[in-house]
């Protein structure tokens, strides 16, 4: 096995959800040390939400979207309700580089553990809070699940067909690629404190993560008072763009064509050369003009083939393509597979599990992933192993509630 | 001026628009990024819908947009004397980042191989549509193509019409962003170590990994999360979250259980404040409140009241009330929106940059987040073709202002 990039990194994580759960998956997977709080008076909602039949609503360890969410990572408990509590959590403290977090705004000073608390404790800590809208502001304090960050940032305003209302896929958006910008501010604070020993307080909101993706949008509007619409699969600079019907029952194949030599391989894939120069399609602005037209006759010829064959014979001849592919073709996808990027991974409680693993290949110092812990599994390796708490002391704490 | 996360350290941006965040957010973090076209300027420079300069120019917005901190050079890396000089930057920096079809650097001779040899602490980061190997490593992409490949268009639309990509290029964005992720992560090993490695990002599984939720529910239940326009589901559960007011349209969960009570019992009592058929007019216990157990027509009848209600008012009403009424609705905000954002605005969220080539000041997003300590603050338009021919050429790699001229007749730069 090959050496891990963050081997040494210690991690104390009150993440949760999707957002604070991705952070520190990224940071467990190449090697950091990552010990999750869990408590059973606030278990995460992916503990709790039944996705699927066999899991039930009592078990907090047969949910595996968990599973998906946290790998690599020790789980502890330690209930912060329980005064005493504050003895392992200094310790933890004392332990960390790194704190996770990303409750509503405020709560980790409710609960005495604000940076300028946890810091008397450990002055160089990096501590990271992920949120909806940002730590201060007026709507700082206000719900926020990954739909708000969706509507705040023009992403959905932006999506669907321009006859009718916006829609949104039935996958997060802002709630996966904000993790991975906290994670980078991480790394990257952890230099800045090998260079000048100083920790820091990082915060970091969903919305205003997300608002980078429509800038030119922004920039349309500002320059000449632009706005810009749902457009449905159309795009200003590429003509076909969109998804044609395939044979079988709602299949479909992308197809795009950013230059007129894609459009003219296109056109002979088709069998039909003559469209290439065709006076209504010759060029992209042409194209763009009759593009009801243009799609309809691509449809008539896709509707001939199956999906994969479409993308098969279009790639072939230098046209993107790409089949619209279901969770049961990803499954089989040889591309993925030839990746190993599916990996299945046994857990003590649901058996065999398929995980995605980080899309971004290290790859002299690969990711290594282990399955996710089982609710309180590591506690007491944590307390023994990792802070040097006694067996007396641990069964004292024990009675009194500390881990729950 | 505080500093930067990130210093002395400097990245090579060879990439096209799949991976010109990448490069942004990088230099936003204070890593020195080269952005390096080809004499003349890149052809993305380009890519429609674009502006028009004082000088009748066309430049794209998507450009403007992904470029900014960025210093700009040009250089002929496929001419012999070009690969000769950015291999002398390759010394002089940390990161390599492209977008290349895979192995088109290892054909010119600039793969990774070559250029650890040069310096062996090199990291070099490589956004593509499939990834650097596999069956379907040469296949041409897209954003398009990738939101298809991955299972994320598959569950965007409405069910009467074709799958619907997403409005924004969403995985481009979130592709640089793991890119970034990798970098630093290599980055961090290379500073215990000394050495460098290739960091291979794949589009398509960056795209996968959102689809986490619906992979379980496929590998476990074998049932298949279709698209379904203004309902999302999550394994097991669905709730209605966009919905039409007066002006436009709001995100508004409707939930129940303890999680949906506190808006849903605002939402009851405004209802009747408002005079308007309440058909929750009954209901005592919110946290009662089963999504699941409600026949279909009465549930119609629930959410016909809840759009009246949102239909006689205007987005800004609705987000005020929220506010006051603990609501929880986000107002769905188009372009124009967000810049009067009053959340944003209070967070000091903009960053005013001058462009002389348009006669504007236009306003960017600052950051990607806050720091006490330091500030990764998006300070500079994007450059102009060349624009830092000289301090690179000269300042960094030592060139004369004669050499660099010569290089600037044959077309090198």
């Amino acid at each position: 096995m090959n050496k891990l990039a963050l081997e040494g990194i210690k991690v104390l994580d009150f993440g949760w959800a999707l957002v604070g759960s991705l952070t520190t998956k990224q940071l467990a997977d190449h090697g950091a040390q990552v010990i999750r709080i869990e408590s059973m008076s606030r278990v995460c909602l992916t503990r709790t939400n039944r996705m699927i039949s066999k899991s039930r609503a009592d078990n907090p360890d047969d949910k595996p979207w968990f599973l998906h969410l946290n790998t690599s990572k020790l789980s502890m408990f330690l209930n912060l309700k329980c005064k005493s509590s504050w003895k392992v959590l200094e310790r933890l403290i004392k332990w960390a580089d790194v704190i996770n977090s990303n409750f509503v705004p405020g709560t980790l000073e409710k609960m005495g553990m604000g940076y300028d608390e946890v810091r008397k404790i450990k002055p160089d800590i990096i501590m990271v809070a992920g949120s909806g809208y940002g730590q201060t502001g007026p709507l700082a304090r206000e719900w926020a699940v990954d739909g708000t960050g969706g509507a705040l940032s023009g992403y959905l305003d932006l999506t669907g067909w321009p006859d009718r209302g916006p829609v949104g896929p039935n996958v997060p958006y802002g709630d996966v690629i904000l993790p991975y910008f906290i994670a980078s501010a991480i790394v990257a604070a952890l230099d800045y404190r090998r260079r000048t020993g100083k920790g820091q307080f990082i915060d970091a909101s969903m919305v205003e993560v997300c608002v980078h993706q429509i800038i030119p949008a922004l920039l349309d509007w500002q320059a000449r008072r632009h706005l810009q619409k749902r457009s449905g699969n159309r795009i200003p600079n590429a003509s076909p763009h969109g998804v044609f019907p395939c044979r079988g029952d709602d299949r479909w194949c992308a197809i795009a064509a950013f230059t007129d030599e894609e459009w003219t391989a296109l056109c002979e894939t088709m069998g039909m050369p003559h469209l290439a120069n065709d006076p209504r399609f010759a060029t992209l602005s042409l194209r763009k003009e009759n593009e009801d037209e243009l799609e309809a006759i691509i449809s008539q010829w896709t509707m001939q083939h199956s999906a994969e064959e479409t993308m098969h014979l279009l790639q072939a001849s230098g046209v993107p393509a790409g089949v619209v592919q279901t969770m049961e073709d990803i499954m089989k996808d040889p591309q993925l597979k030839a990746r190993e990027f599916l990996i299945n991974l046994k857990h003590p409680v649901i058996g065999e599990c398929g995980h995605p693993t980080p899309p971004y290949k290290l790859v002299k110092t690969k990711a290594q992933i282990r399955t996710s812990p089982c609710m309180g599994e590591h506690t007491e390796f944590v307390c023994s192993q990792l802070l040097g708490i006694s067996d007396e002391e641990f069964l004292e704490l024990w009675q009194k509630g500390v881990f729950q | 001026m505080k500093d930067y996360i990130l210093s002395g350290l400097r990245a090579l941006d060879l990439t096209d628009e799949k991976g010109f965040a990448c490069g942004k957010i990088m230099a936003s973090l204070g890593i020195e990024t080269i952005k390096i076209e080809k004499p003349g300027g890149d052809k993305s420079r380009k890519t429609s819908p674009t502006l028009t300069t004082n000088n009748g120019e066309e430049i794209s917005l998507n450009w403007l947009a992904f470029n900014t901190d960025k210093l700009g050079i040009t250089l002929d890396i496929d001419s012999p004397q070009g690969k000769e000089i950015f291999k002398r930057l390759v010394q002089k920096s940390d990161f390599v980042i492209e977008s290349f079809m895979p192995g088109y650097l290892d054909r010119i001779g600039l793969g990774y191989e070559v250029l650890s040899e040069i310096n062996p602490g090199i990291i070099m980061t490589s956004i593509t549509p499939f990834g650097q190997k596999g069956p379907y490593a040469n296949f041409k992409g897209s954003e398009l193509i990738v939101s298809a490949m991955s299972g994320v268009m598959d569950s965007n639309g409405d069910p009467d019409r074709p799958p619907v990509r997403e409005g924004p290029d969403s995985i481009t964005f979130h592709s640089c962003a793991a890119a970034v992720l990798g970098s630093l992560i290599a980055y961090h090993y290379k500073v215990k170590t000394g050495e460098g490695q290739q960091v291979d990002v794949s589009m398509q599984e960056v795209a996968v990994t959102r689809t986490s939720s619906n992979l379980i529910v496929w590998e476990f239940d074998k049932k298949l999360i279709k698209r379904n326009s203004t309902i999302r589901t999550v394994g097991a559960r669905s709730t209605r979250w966009i919905w039409e007011c007066k002006d436009g349209y709001v995100f508004w969960a409707y939930m129940g259980g303890p999680g949906g009570a506190p808006a849903n019992r605002a939402i009851a009592q405004w209802i009747s404040e408002e005079g308007l058929d309440n058909p929750f007019k009954e209901i005592t216990d919110w946290d009662e409140f089963d999504m699941a157990s409600i026949p279909k027509e009465e549930l119609d009848i629930q959410q016909e009241a809840i759009s009246r209600l949102f239909n006689l008012h205007t987005k800004k009403e609705l987000a005020q009330e929220s506010l006051k009424r603990g609501l929880r609705i986000s107002v769905i905000q188009n372009p124009a929106d967000i810049l009067e954002d009053i959340q944003l605005e209070s967070r000091d969220y903009w960053s005013y940059l001058e462009h002389p080539e348009l006669g504007l000041k236009l306003r960017y997003p600052k950051y990607f987040f806050l720091s006490n300590l330091t500030e990764n603050f998006i300070r500079k338009r994007a450059p102009y073709p060349g624009e830092d021919n000289e301090y690179v050429y000269c300042n960094i790699l030592g060139l004369t202002k004669s050499e660099l001229e010569i290089l600037r007749r044959e077309k090198i730069i």
